[in-house]
């Protein structure tokens, strides 16, 4: 029976995909966190319940069709029920439920729990991007870790959320346009981002290591290119990254590829891409007239915001986490590598020989050519003029050789 | 009004009255045709109109395969790029928004304007006219979306169309648009066939025919049309405001004018819920009757699987917010409708137990319509049990708007739905249209389509545990992961279902085509020994249904007028005693004389062409409005002025059966 | 099959659809459009009426009723219309020289008077059975003549009584007039059930007394003009006109003091009962954070509980400017002791960028300040 067989493979599925190790980054069957555990602890015994009274409805049914299957028998006697059977088969699946109900209630609450909190993180949603920032407590820690050298500020990033392994971590998600969906299945279930309010969801991961992600509620035009991945460290590692992301900023030596670039990016990104300490000389020496550049993107974006970039390089995903800043054998390295060794090649960021120039440079060319974005000049009626995404620069090559110069130093 | 008037001869004796009002109605003569294409145009015949939405319904089941296919094709390797981003968007908008309010629902709408009439023994419903009209609204609303993929793109929000991704900023084409016009348009057709179908049952049940004597397809029926006449107004409610947000820059949904996006939300469900049984309720009822005709046995608890349909339809109403355990709706409310999503499982259960009990103890014959039947038990039970999973709140935030839930609902719709209607089809055909289909091609589109579906669907509980969200345009070799479960390979396995199943019903239609090729023989009246009233007449039954109105002793009606007890009081022994033909020759010897019908009319046509082209109006010109305005209120004033049927002098030449009479009074 | 007359009008119409096809193509300005279009809607409604009473030469295609029909004889009846269509005539000229409003009165009466006229001249021709004649009529025209009269009926009704409402010297005199005039209707009302020999033309003479009156001095106050109402300022206008203060405005008076269906917001922040300003927010009681974070360029809902024992006010500089003319001030409305209210607050640029740190301050409380970082 291809039936049989068809469900066999399916409920075989279910069973097995806990157990494999080259799964999907996304599977929902591995939890690698108390929260995603604690789904997980509820749904295997109900997927399994799920497949017995499957395979048993099945098994029936089929010992139903041989066995009364027409044999030129009599016409059989015409039985209108029998009340006693009925109740009785309505009693067991009413148990059924409400044993899967009594687990199910303690497991909503316990999930809903935050006075437990040793971390937060705000989280924001906009079209195609996460941003993160860190709030700094009022001891001056930032998720319970004092920064070593600098004194502690908010910190701001996009796309890879950073966080303490053994922590439990509260993400506080508001969104600036439509809703979006935050989900890390390996650490929790998913939560939407709505507009004009604030979830919040439980992270916690036992072990350091990238945890992948995927906007799940459908948010438009570029859906399936928001992703987002969680990067869990160990606290000593955490320290490392909180400091270098508090380090001021480090100007490039003037006369190189990279100075140019600081000049074109203030010309052309700042606009919207804000750089941490970046300050325009204006082209003189004259200390006087330097500023310091504030992006503005509610100017330009119908969203409001654009990822900041100051450390760039410390992530190695870039455009909603949709590609790589790593080429493929230094990916392969940063998220294969064992939790031992995890931390130190994170923390490495993304080296000149590293760099994944063929996406990067594809971005910088036409970013609406490879995301589709709404960008198309002509049709911003309906957002006064504003684009719903990073726009078309026709950037010279030269132009992103300097680009990319820049970028290169920002980690 | 006389323009041209003509001389007159004096008269020397009072007139003698030779014409009256009616003899001047000119071209606006009403349609009186019983053959040819205005036969079928004009017509309030509730059979020809319930053809017609099968027509219509199955051309939609088409496009909206195609559409499937499509995503399909692109979604068979990594990053495919057979759609744009912004085509794909449309393409499974418009997908779930066909297969849902343009094929599922017309469907429904079709099988019990046919069958209601027939299986209570009435001779038409209630609001002949009405009826009509909701077939037109109906297809003029799906011509009405569909040519928004002409005009500038199709809706892009996805059938749920959340806010505040559906105001203009976000969806600046007009799809989102046609879609909240069609829609309301759609189910206006909705709304009216509904209350026409309650006052039908209600009302104009055979003599002897009680509630608990009805068929079981017609109760099934009733409690969805009650669920349509309760769930229209709500999403009508919830497109007023979409409406108004896009056309007329109201701001429900604008959140920096304080406005909560999740009121969408709670209003869509609050109707999708319910919509879910509304599509695999009539299904059930189907199966309901093709099982016991196929086992030789009477429906097992025909009293709880009434009161379970109508139970389903009860709590159905409780359940909306398990769509939206995600939405952040806090813990109480979660814990809540996730008790009741369990409890819900329950009389679905028990419609799964009686089928299985209705065939022990049988004599089975698996015809094609019986494998439909026996593959929508199966198939359903497994997308029952994929539910149950996720009505454990927790597990459901990992598997909601992945394929899982994809898969899920496919096998709940596809396995439910839609199985339950090709069964009705197979069973049904004979009645319908007085031909047989073929057993042997029935077989191959039968296996064809539950292979298909279980390759397509199947892997979708694989790839969407796996962590594939839905509505992605691409999905990339990055998050496929390797070996048994990846993600690519079973994505593929599953383009490769969806085409198989387009092979089945590409035989279906072939099918079709062969069984009504000239010299094909005539169905036999009784082909498959059957039970209810509905094969107590001709195929394909006469205008007026029946020739005398049969007085009802039992549930299975035709069953006992076939067959004899003989067995003493607790050991049942039953003889045939009557052929179908015996007992139809009985009805045709007692004919009621003076069989009346309603006529046909332009009226609902014209009223129901008018809405499109206000459609049309609120998006392009407000002079269409005015122009579609007058055209309804033209044919609102025609249909009032119209009775109920035709006088003589409608015909030219005269009718053919003499004076028109009045015994059965039709009004709508 | 098409009669000479509806020729006519069929030909018009198509004539007049092509005219405002043509007109809407070429030329600007959509009032010549709405015009042919009205025109032609006209004459194809008018053109189907004729279709269907063929002329309403009922013997048109029919030489023996020729002789016989109805039609070929005069049915004089009294009639209104003749009267009704010159007085809608004289209007029209009346109001060429003096008001535009009554041409456009007397264009309605013209048009209605004729249609009546067209009607009942048709139906007298019916056929010879007057009672059968006067039925046709009512079957034309009631569908139009009920709805359309009741309709005017009730706009009259009630624009007069509206104009009484607000030409009464006060709001209160409106109210008591009118509770007085309500109590006379349901005593009349109730007499009038009580005593059942009231013959229908006494209670008819008594409404009609009673309409006139209505229209009457619906008139007179309409003439004389509505008294001067006080327009209450809403509180979104408290922040615009610069009245964040401490002092109570005249929109906070009106102001909700409870607020529906808000969860979730970004942060409920309270003025304690020692005027203090703290806050929560959802996920976790803000302890640990002396700043409120919010999010730059997004709508961020914010709720104000005032636990103090004053009135007291939530404001803050969205733009953190320090010149006056930059600043860009939001507040609620002045909520009482134990009041909450919803503020929506949007920054632009973050607090690095801020000229003035960003805050939420209590006009008239010095303490209470709660600093909010902008990331």
């Amino acid at each position: 029976m291809s039936r049989a067989k068809r469900f066999g493979i399916a409920a075989g599925t279910l069973l097995l995909a806990a157990g494999c190790a080259e799964d999907a980054p996304q599977d929902t069957w591995k939890p690698a966190g108390e929260n995603a555990q604690d789904i997980h602890d509820l749904q295997w015994p109900v997927f399994l319940t799920a497949g017995i009274v499957g395979v048993l409805v099945i098994v029936v049914l089929i010992s139903v069709f041989i066995r009364f299957r027409d044999r030129g028998q009599p016409i059989p006697e015409q039985i209108h029920g029998k009340p006693a059977l009925e109740i009785t088969l309505t009693a067991i699946p009413a148990v059924i439920m409400a044993v899967i109900a009594g687990f199910t209630v303690p497991a909503v609450m316990a999930l809903a729990e935050t006075d437990d909190t040793e971390c937060v993180v705000n989280l924001t949603g906009q079209q195609w991007w996460w941003e993160y920032d860190y709030p700094v407590s009022e001891d001056g820690t930032i998720c319970g870790v004092a920064p070593t050298s600098a004194e502690a500020s908010p910190i701001i990033t996009s796309g890879q959320l950073v966080i303490p392994t053994g922590t439990k971590v509260l993400v506080r998600g508001t969104s600036r346009d439509v809703i979006h969906s935050f989900w890390i299945p390996r650490l929790n279930g998913k939560k939407d981002i709505v507009p004009g309010r604030v979830h919040y969801l439980r992270l916690e991961a036992d072990e350091p290591g990238i945890y992948a992600g995927q906007c799940t509620e459908f948010c438009g035009l570029s859906h399936s290119n928001m992703r987002m991945e969680a990067v869990a460290l160990e606290p000593a590692d955490f320290q490392r990254w909180l400091d270098n992301e508090l380090e001021p900023y480090a100007a490039p030596a003037a006369d190189t590829a990279a100075a140019e670039g600081e000049t074109l990016f203030i010309q052309q990104c700042a606009r919207c891409h804000q750089v941490n300490g970046l300050v325009d000389d204006k082209g003189n020496d004259d200390p006087a007239d330097d500023a310091i550049v504030v992006s503005a993107p509610d100017e330009f974006v119908w969203s409001g915001a654009a990822p900041n970039l100051t450390n760039l390089m410390t992530r190695n995903t870039f455009a909603g986490a949709t590609w790589d800043l790593l080429t493929e054998n230094c990916r392969d390295d940063v998220w294969n590598a064992t939790p031992a060794e995890f931390g130190a090649k994170y923390l490495e960021g993304v080296t000149a020989e590293c760099l994944n120039e063929v996406d990067l440079r594809e971005w910088l060319r036409d970013a609406p050519a490879k995301k589709p974005m709404y960008a198309d000049p002509e049709e911003l009626e309906a957002t006064d003029g504003k684009f719903r995404g990073m726009p078309y620069l026709a950037l010279s090559e030269n132009q992103i050789d300097v680009l990319l110069a820049y970028l290169i130093e920002r980690k | 009004m006389a323009i041209i008037e003509r001389p007159t001869p004096a008269l020397t004796t009072p007139a003698p009255v030779v014409v009256t009002a009616e003899s001047s109605y000119g071209v606006f003569r009403r349609p009186v045709h019983s053959t040819g294409w205005r036969s079928w145009v004009f017509t309030i015949d509730h059979k020809k109109l319930g053809i017609m939405y099968g027509v219509t319904a199955m051309f939609f089941f088409l496009l909206g395969g195609v559409e499937a296919l499509l995503i399909r094709a692109q979604l068979a390797g990594p990053d495919g790029t057979i759609l744009s981003a912004d085509k794909y968007n449309q393409m499974f908008t418009m997908h779930a928004t066909t297969m849902i309010f343009l094929f599922v629902m017309p469907m429904v709408a079709g099988f019990a304007n046919y069958l209601l009439p027939l299986q209570i023994g009435a001779r038409d419903v209630a609001f002949p006219r009405i009826n009509a009209f909701g077939f037109w609204t109906l297809l003029f609303a799906g011509i009405f979306l569909n040519t928004s993929w002409f005009l500038g793109g199709a809706p892009d929000g996805g059938w749920f169309m959340y806010a505040p991704n559906s105001s203009v900023p976000f969806s600046p084409s007009n799809g989102v648009d046609f879609w909240a016009l069609g829609l309301q348009i759609a189910g206006l057709a909705s709304l009216t066939g509904a209350l026409n179908l309650i006052v039908t049952v209600i009302n104009m049940r055979a003599p002897g025919m009680s509630l608990m004597k009805m068929p079981i397809f017609t109760w099934m029926a009733l409690v969805v049309q009650f669920l349509l006449v309760f769930a229209i107004p709500v999403i009508t409610v919830a497109l007023f405001l979409l409406m108004f947000q896009r056309s007329f820059d109201a701001t429900f949904f604008s959140v920096e004018a304080g406005a909560d996006p999740l009121l969408w939300q709670h209003l869509f469900w609050i109707f999708g819920h319910p919509e879910v049984y509304i599509l695999v309720l009539p299904s059930f009822g189907i199966v309901s009757e093709v099982l016991p005709v196929f086992s030789r046995k009477p429906l097992f608890g025909y009293p709880f699987v009434v009161f379970s349909g109508a139970a389903i339809g009860f709590v159905g109403w409780g359940v909306w917010a398990h769509h939206m355990f995600a939405s952040g709706l806090g813990p109480i409310s979660v814990a809540v409708f996730s008790i009741s999503t369990m409890a819900i499982a329950i009389p679905t259960g028990v419609k799964i137990i009686n089928w299985t009990l209705t065939m022990w103890g049988g004599k089975l014959k698996f015809t094609t319509a019986m494998l439909f039947a026996i593959g929508l038990i199966i198939e359903f039970t497994i997308g029952g049990l994929s539910g149950v999973t996720h009505s454990v709140a927790p597990s459901d935030t990992q598997q909601t708007d992945t394929y899982y839930i994809v898969a899920h609902f496919h096998y709940v719709l596809f396995g439910g739905a839609i199985m339950g209607f090709f069964a009705g089809l197979y069973y049904w055909w004979p009645k319908i249209f007085g031909k047989m289909l073929d057993e042997r091609l029935g077989k191959w589109n039968f296996w064809l389509m539950v292979i298909g579906m279980n390759l397509t669907f199947g892997p979708m509980h694989i790839v969407g545990l796996q962590g594939q969200p839905r509505r992605m345009y691409q999905h990339t070799e990055a998050r496929n992961g390797e070996g048994f479960f990846n993600i690519g390979f079973w994505n593929l396995i599953a383009s490769v279902g969806a085409f198989i199943i387009a092979i089945g019903v590409l035989l279906f239609l072939i099918n079709v085509y062969k069984s009504h090729r000239k010299g094909t023989p005539p169905a036999p009246l009784d082909p498959w020994d059957a039970r209810s009233l509905e094969w107590m007449t001709t195929n394909p039954p006469k205008e007026h249904n029946f020739d005398q109105i049969p007085t009802v002793h039992a549930l299975d009606e035709f069953f006992h007028r076939k067959y004899e007890d003989r067995g003493t009081e607790d050991h049942h022994d039953y003889h045939q005693v009557a052929t179908a033909e015996d007992v139809i020759a009985e009805q045709e010897a007692n004919a009621d004389a003076h069989i009346h019908m309603p006529s046909p009319s332009y009226w609902p046509f014209v009223v129901a062409f008018s809405l499109p082209i206000m459609g049309y109006g609120i998006l392009y010109s407000t002079m269409l409005i005015i122009v579609g305005g007058a055209i309804a209120l033209l044919g609102l004033f025609g249909w009032a002025l119209e009775p109920s049927t035709a006088i003589e002098s409608d015909y030219d030449p005269p009718p053919p059966d003499g004076p028109v009479s009045t015994e059965v009074v039709v009004s709508g | 099959m098409f009669t000479t007359g509806s020729k006519l009008l069929i030909g018009s119409s198509v004539i007049a659809s092509v005219a405002a096809a043509l007109y809407g193509v070429t030329q600007k300005g959509t009032l010549g459009t709405i015009g042919l279009v009205s025109a032609a809607v006209a004459l194809v409604f008018l053109a189907a009426i004729n279709v269907y009473v063929r002329d309403s030469n009922v013997s048109a295609m029919d030489p023996d009723a020729h002789a016989t029909a109805p039609a070929a004889r005069p049915a004089p009846s009294p009639s209104l219309w003749p009267l009704a269509s010159g007085l809608g005539a004289t209007m029209v000229a009346v109001g060429v020289v003096t008001f535009p409003a009554i041409t456009i009165l007397g264009l309605i009466v013209l048009l209605a008077a004729t249609a009546e006229w067209l009607v009942q001249a048709w139906s007298e021709r019916a056929s010879a059975d007057p009672a059968y004649n006067a039925t046709v009529r009512e079957r034309i025209a009631h569908p139009l003549e009920l709805p359309i009269m009741g309709a005017i009926g009730i706009a009259v009704i009630i624009y007069s009584i509206s104009r009484v409402m607000l030409g009464l010297p006060s709001k209160t005199g409106a109210v008591v007039a009118f509770v007085v005039l309500a109590a006379l209707v349901l005593l009349v009302g109730t007499l009038t059930s009580v005593r059942r020999r009231l013959s229908t033309g006494t209670i008819a003479g008594v409404c009609s007394i009673a309409l006139v009156a209505v229209i009457a001095s619906g008139a007179a106050y309409g003439l004389n003009g509505e008294r001067t109402t006080h327009h209450h300022e809403t509180t979104g206008a408290i922040a615009e006109d610069g009245d964040c203060g401490a002092d109570e405005t005249e929109a906070d008076e009106n102001a909700s003091q409870n607020v529906a269906a808000k969860s979730n917001v970004a942060a409920t922040i309270t003025l304690t009962a020692d005027e203090q300003l703290t806050y929560t927010v959802p996920g976790f009681d803000g302890g640990g954070f002396a700043d409120l974070t919010l999010p730059r360029s997004t709508s961020n809902n914010v709720l104000f509980r005032n636990d103090s024992e004053e009135h007291r006010r939530l404001s803050i500089d969205t733009a953190g400017a320090t010149a006056a003319e930059d600043k860009r001030v939001v507040c609620s409305a002045l909520v009482e002791e134990g009041g909450v209210q919803l503020l929506t607050v949007r920054f632009d640029k973050p607090s690095f960028a801020a000229e003035n740190p960003y805050q939420f301050t209590v006009p008239g409380v010095d303490g209470a300040v709660l600093p909010v970082v902008v990331p």
